[in-house]
């Protein structure tokens, strides 16, 4: 069953996130996908995150497709005019992706060539309404496609908004009006910090999808609690992964608990970031 | 100077319909030396925008005043006993000049009569031409004065690109390409050397890759 069809079924999916390499060798990336093959719907793969430059989300999903995987494009408004937007959107349906995520992409003074120039011709909301309009056949100039792409189209939600709901409500309504079909949320540690956040989406029909990013550490942890201001990272959890015997046993099993948590809880999906513990996917996901 | 020209009327009157206390207020700086944001500019919107409401059988006052220089707080905060009598203010100042009204008064609402446009200078009365977009690092010493970044329609930094046509821009056949201009005058100043040099990968960390920019002098700044 496709990622599309579990969402409109109301079935947990089960997403992951696979950065592509900085450079050729996707031997290791290819290996990851392949090994959790069968119990993921979609390999998310990031175009550039954090502005580092890399192999691109089109690239790394070509790559795992062939290899029978099903695959989420990310689409970056920072590196792409409105042209190359929709010429790749083009592109990717017809070589068979059918889900996509516009994402706003982290400015260039983020990553690794600080010297670009950025793009942002469209931004977020922007991008998603012009992918709402190829669907229904017609690109950004009103001109009549030659056969219109078809897409499942994600978005993000920042549920760590505590402080300022109304005004990420305020954005979720638009990007519900412009077409998002899921919402992805930043990392979560705290499934009751979650709970607080959703309950104020009222009769909203919201299909989230949580992050269950992979702790790894006590610094990591430590790390995240100080400088991600929309991540609750709670000082009991830093507290287990300290005083546990097998620090990387207790970072396995608190992912575990979580995706369980947020299966029980009803929501409908997980993705998974591995972010360099793509070789424990396989443990985590079969748990 | 900044360069703007006067926004249509219709969208202006759409802006302030709702409003009775409207205050022009122009700028004796660039926009009044490009005639678009001057005491006379001030004048004719504030008259077209008194007959709309005379003609609606709307009762609304429109002031006018005319600031020294809206881009200065000094001046800016002077207004204060102009400004608050009014409901909404209509600057006709550039974009920095509307935004340091709005920040200075910030329970009055403040919108923009004018769009900025660029940064250039007048070829002669009544025609403007941009020469600067403050890319922040310039290049002009090795392009015979002439900027790539704000004259080329790509901001192609090493020589013409193959839509130069007869020293014309593909964009129009009215604009001059920038290369041709730069070569022409490199020729001239016996310098066409200076052409076979390879520009660097521009860095535009100093343009907007950085975010928005701020000065700081710091013998100055207190």
């Amino acid at each position: 069953m496709s990622f599309a069809q579990k969402l409109a079924d109301g079935q947990f999916a089960t997403l992951v996130e696979l950065e592509p390499p900085k450079g050729v060798e996707v031997g290791a990336f290819v290996g990851h996908a392949q090994r959790i093959k069968g119990k993921v719907d979609a390999v998310v793969v990031p175009e550039m995150a954090n502005a580092v430059m890399k192999l691109s989300s089109l690239g790394g999903c070509m790559l795992l497709a062939g290899k029978g995987l099903e695959t989420v494009l990310q689409v970056c408004c920072r590196d792409r005019n409105r042209l190359a937007l929709q010429a790749d959107l083009l592109a990717a349906a017809s070589l068979g992706i059918t889900n996509v995520m516009a994402v706003e992409g982290e400015a260039p003074s983020y990553g690794d060539h600080h010297k670009a120039r950025a793009v942002y011709d469209l931004d977020e909301l922007e991008l998603m309404q012009v992918i709402a309009k190829l669907c229904a056949g017609k690109d950004m100039a009103g001109v009549e496609l030659e056969g219109a792409p078809s897409f499942t189209v994600g978005a993000t939600l920042n549920t760590g908004a505590l402080g300022t709901v109304q005004q990420e409500l305020a954005e979720l309504d638009k990007k519900l009006a412009a077409g998002a079909q899921y919402f992805l949320t930043p990392p979560v540690f705290d499934l009751d910090s979650l709970a607080a956040f959703t309950k104020h989406l009222g009769d909203r029909e919201v299909k989230l999808i949580p992050n269950v990013l992979l702790l790894k550490s006590v610094g990591m942890a430590r790390a995240i609690g100080r400088h991600l201001k929309h991540v609750h990272m709670p000082d009991s959890l830093i507290g287990r992964v300290k005083d546990a015997p097998d620090r990387v046993r207790e970072c396995v099993l608190i992912a575990q608990e979580l995706i369980a948590g947020i299966k029980a809880a009803g929501y409908s999906g997980v993705m998974i970031s591995p972010l360099g513990w793509e070789d424990r996917l396989p443990q985590i996901l079969g748990a | 100077m900044i360069v703007a020209n006067g926004k249509p009327l219709e969208e202006i009157i759409e802006v302030v319909k709702d409003h009775r206390k409207i205050l022009v207020a122009g700028c004796n700086e660039c926009v009044t030396v490009c005639e678009v944001g001057g005491s006379k500019e001030v004048g004719i919107l504030a008259s077209a925008l008194r007959l709309h409401f005379l003609n609606q059988g709307i009762d609304a006052q429109v002031g006018e005043t005319t600031l020294q220089r809206q881009c200065d707080r000094e001046y800016v905060v002077g207004a204060r006993e102009e400004v608050e009598p009014h409901d909404i203010v209509v600057s006709i100042a550039c974009g920095v000049g509307c935004q340091f009204m709005a920040e200075e008064y910030d329970t009055m609402p403040v919108v923009p009569g004018v769009n900025t446009s660029f940064m250039g200078g007048a070829l002669e009365r009544g025609i403007w031409s941009e020469r600067c977009q403050g890319c922040g690092a310039c290049v002009l010493a090795t392009t015979a004065g002439i900027c790539p970044v704000s004259r080329c329609a790509k901001r192609v930094l090493n020589g013409p690109c193959g839509g130069s046509t007869k020293g014309k821009c593909e964009i129009s056949k009215d604009l001059d390409c920038a290369w041709q201009l730069i070569v022409d005058r490199l020729k001239s100043l016996g310098r066409l050397e200076d052409y076979e040099t390879l520009a660097p990968i521009k860095d535009w960390t100093t343009d907007r890759a950085g975010g928005p920019r701020t000065r700081v002098k710091e013998e100055v700044a207190s």
